[in-house]
């Protein structure tokens, strides 16, 4: 008898043993308050949004605040995100939210605009970004900084060539980075490139595309009144211009660079022309950077003489979590984090374009980062992803597209093949119809 | 039946049998929650068109996710005629006949198919197309690996057994070292190997071959369809050699010595005495080396996830790939279902095929 109720309790102590730990592991509300915040990575941002929550948690003794650092891809970062949705968890607080997610990420995140201070924070932003993150009447992300591409390039190399100002086409671009590349090869530096650009098959390909792509008059993938617009001459132009850099004036493993591969290959002071975004600034003239105070940035390139160039709308937003357990708290985080004088620092520190539109008359910023005030047009006129006109399947759209841009960048496919084929994936993936692009 | 010989066994035999199942139940427990649940909503997933992260309603959709997934059709592709010529037109550049473009042929509705190949047969052109084309390209991909990698692995892992068997000084030191790939984490060591293979001179491999006078120090091993496949085998025996290496010493010690002095006294060289002995008798130690390598490569992920990423899929990454950045759960499922049911085929053809016999 006795070893038989002993036997039992042993059972029971096994199986309650798993069970017990798990249920204590979950957090308990109450003072103090922890606050979670998951932050890109991506060059300074993960140390200027460390120092950002230490400035608050000075303020807000009862507040501790964690920032956790995110894969630097884009779409492993939305993988990262989905998987605490799914369970809906109260891990996390704060999420980095990029431009193109709000459709997708909506029904997980509260509105902004019931909380103090929301609405006169929002008025302070470009109403084009306000209106990008406001699904459904709700702010579901307050906007934290913009981006768009750029065109970084060497203005000691331009002066040594004999080029007074940065290309103002495609065509122009390309001869004067094969002349410079053949020059600095010639002068022994054999590891020198023309071009460095993002070409890995992830959504950085589907910005630096569509920059080719606009820019020559071929339209936005998709258009913004829901007509699939891609297949068309000039797209197919732009595409196999592009694919016929690689290995010429860029390098063949242009196809798996990504930003920092780029930015690693620019700073080192192996590339005349860069196109990333426009945290490279600060990073470029940092100490330890070979190409310090030797560089400035314009416009991308247009397609033809007096077009115009194109610059993909990048950015991102704080959001907070619908499932956090203390959603006041993180909402007030939230607004502080986006604020005036937060963005401000960020722009002087990282070169991190603000949201807030008074910041560019502001004196500071345009010392600290003058191409800022002086590119002020490039950020206002860049061009969106169809990510509003496509949601909830954006993923899916701008997978299909660069996967698309990929294989002729490899040599698996030609420009036509590959624009036709996403036509019709387009077409299924989405139910609309195909059309031209509009003129602008 | 059991019953009836229990009636034979003694009341302490019957008490022990009990008290067994009863600590047996914290374990059983444990597999139901950690295996047998997963695996049936796993299932379960695979017939709805479940939305990861989302709270759409759940429809129950039958078997059309394994449909899609495995739909395939060959089509002839129709020659183009030359119209001066009136015969098949012939490409300027490359000398080759004209075929038809294949997303002319392949059908359209009620899901769109996409070309995976063309082949030519008795003089006729065909494409074969495939409603998923990543997870057709996927098995092809997984099967070739599996194969290439295990049988170098088994045979690299061998000679390295045999070297490492017999007696020579640093012996031992050669074989804690030799687990040293082994011991790294895969996810460490592809990222190692990924910065090696760069595509530019940052890369060691490409400087290293420019050295030896191949390349030019910019071969992008990682982004060309003929070089993705080779270095990710590669990567992978590098890995997993020491693991083969590992199994098969273990069965070589078990060898007794003396059967070699018989043989060498009966007049078998070296040679001979390998295929006499060693090999059948080793017979066992490879039977479970080669499952557990094969069952372990066709379901590889972390190399392609981390060296490929998103332009080469391997089943395993295929289905991680549709459930995080589709969010579609129901193929996601429907692909581990298939990798699930592959490898147990497998798995019964090495058993019967190797002779293992279960006592």
């Amino acid at each position: 008898m006795g070893k038989k109720f002993l036997v039992w309790c042993l059972v029971a102590v096994l199986v309650v043993g798993f069970a017990v730990p798990v249920a204590y592991a979950q957090e308990g509300e109450g003072e103090p308050v922890t606050l979670r915040l998951l932050s890109g990575a991506v060059g300074q941002e993960l140390e200027l949004t460390k120092a950002a929550a230490a400035r608050y948690m000075a303020a807000n003794p009862n507040i501790t605040v964690e920032v956790f650092d995110t894969p630097d891809a884009v779409q492993d970062r939305l993988g990262v995100y989905l998987q605490y949705f799914e369970t809906k968890s109260s891990e996390a607080d704060l999420y980095q939210i990029d431009v193109i997610w709000p459709g997708d990420l909506a029904e997980h995140l509260i509105d902004l605009y019931q909380y103090e201070g929301a609405q006169e924070q929002a008025a302070e932003n470009f109403p084009a970004i306000i209106e990008n993150n406001t699904v459904g009447g709700k702010l579901v992300g307050m906007p934290w900084f913009t981006d768009a591409g750029l065109l970084y390039y060497r203005t000691d190399l331009l002066k040594k060539y004999g080029y007074d100002a940065p290309p103002g086409t495609w065509a122009e671009l390309e001869e004067m980075a094969m002349k410079i590349q053949d020059g600095e090869r010639a002068a022994g530096n054999e590891d020198f490139w023309g071009y460095v650009w993002q070409g890995n098959a992830y959504e950085g390909l589907t910005c630096d595309a569509l920059e080719w792509i606009d820019s020559s008059g071929g339209g936005t993938i998709i258009s913004p009144d829901k007509v699939i617009t891609i297949n068309n001459t000039n797209a197919v132009a732009a595409v196999d211009r592009a694919a016929a850099w690689v290995g010429k004036i860029s390098p063949a493993g242009v196809t798996g660079f990504q930003e920092e591969d780029a930015r690693n290959m620019w700073q080192a002071g192996n590339a005349a022309f860069m196109r990333n975004w426009p945290y490279c600034y600060s990073l470029g003239n940092a100490d330890d950077s070979v190409v310090k105070g030797k560089f400035d940035v314009a416009p991308l390139p247009a397609g033809a003489e007096g077009g115009h160039g194109a610059a993909t709308l990048g950015g991102w937003q704080v959001a907070v979590s619908k499932y956090s357990k203390n959603p006041e708290e993180a909402a007030k985080l939230a607004l502080f984090m986006t604020s005036a004088g937060e963005q401000k620092t960020r722009a002087i520190e990282g070169s991190f374009n603000p949201t807030i539109m008074f910041l560019y008359n502001d004196a500071e910023v345009c010392d600290a980062s003058p191409f800022m005030c002086k590119l002020y047009d490039v950020f206002t006129g860049a061009v969106a992803r169809p990510s509003t006109a496509t949601a909830p399947k954006y993923n899916e759209v701008s997978t299909a597209f660069f996967q698309a841009v990929h294989s002729v960048l490899t040599g698996d496919n030609d420009g036509q093949t590959a624009l036709e084929e996403l036509e019709l994936d387009l077409a299924g993936i989405t139910g609309f119809e195909t059309g031209a692009p509009t003129m602008e | 039946m059991a019953r009836a010989k229990k009636r034979g066994m003694s009341e302490v035999a019957k008490k022990e049998e009990r008290l067994a199942l009863l600590m047996l139940l914290p374990s059983f427990f444990v597999i139901v929650v950690i295996a047998i649940y997963p695996l049936f909503t796993v299932f379960r997933d695979s017939l709805t068109n479940k939305i990861f992260a989302s709270n759409q309603p759940v429809e129950f959709v039958g078997l059309s996710n394994y449909a899609q997934l495995l739909s395939v059709t060959i089509k002839e592709l129709p020659p183009v005629i030359d119209e001066t010529t009136g015969q098949q037109a012939i490409d300027d550049k490359s000398g080759e006949p004209v075929y038809e473009r294949a997303i002319t042929v392949l059908p359209r509705e009620p899901q769109r198919f996409r070309e995976v190949s063309q082949f030519s047969l008795l003089g006729k052109r065909y494409v074969i197309g495939a409603t998923e084309r990543d997870f057709i390209r996927a098995i092809v991909d997984t099967l070739i690996f599996t194969v290439v990698s295990v049988v170098l692995e088994t045979l690299l892992g061998l000679i390295i057994a045999l070297v490492v068997n017999s007696n020579f000084r640093g012996r031992g030191f050669m074989r804690a070292s030799m687990l040293v790939p082994w011991a790294i984490i895969t996810v460490v060591s592809a990222r190692m190997w990924q910065w090696m293979l760069g595509p530019t001179r940052t890369g060691l491999v490409n400087v290293v071959l420019q050295i030896v006078g191949i390349g030019d120090g910019q071969i992008a091993f990682l982004r060309m369809s003929e070089y993705q496949l080779p270095a990710i085998i590669a990567v992978d025996v590098w890995k997993t050699t020491p693991f083969m290496a590992l199994l098969l010493l273990a069965g070589l010690q078990l060898i007794p010595n003396d059967l070699y002095k018989a043989a060498a006294v009966d007049g078998a060289n070296k040679v001979r005495q390998f295929f006499a002995i060693t090999l059948p008798l080793l017979r066992p130690a490879i039977a479970v080396a080669l499952v557990f390598r094969t069952l372990d490569a066709l379901r590889v992920f972390d190399v392609f996830q981390v060296m490929l990423s998103r332009t080469r899929y391997s089943m395993a990454s295929f289905a991680q790939d549709q459930l995080i950045q589709y969010q579609n759960a129901g193929i996601s499922s429907a692909a581990s279902v298939f990798i699930f049911l592959l490898i147990f085929v497998f798995a019964l053809l090495y058993i019967r095929m190797l002779g293992v016999e279960a006592e």
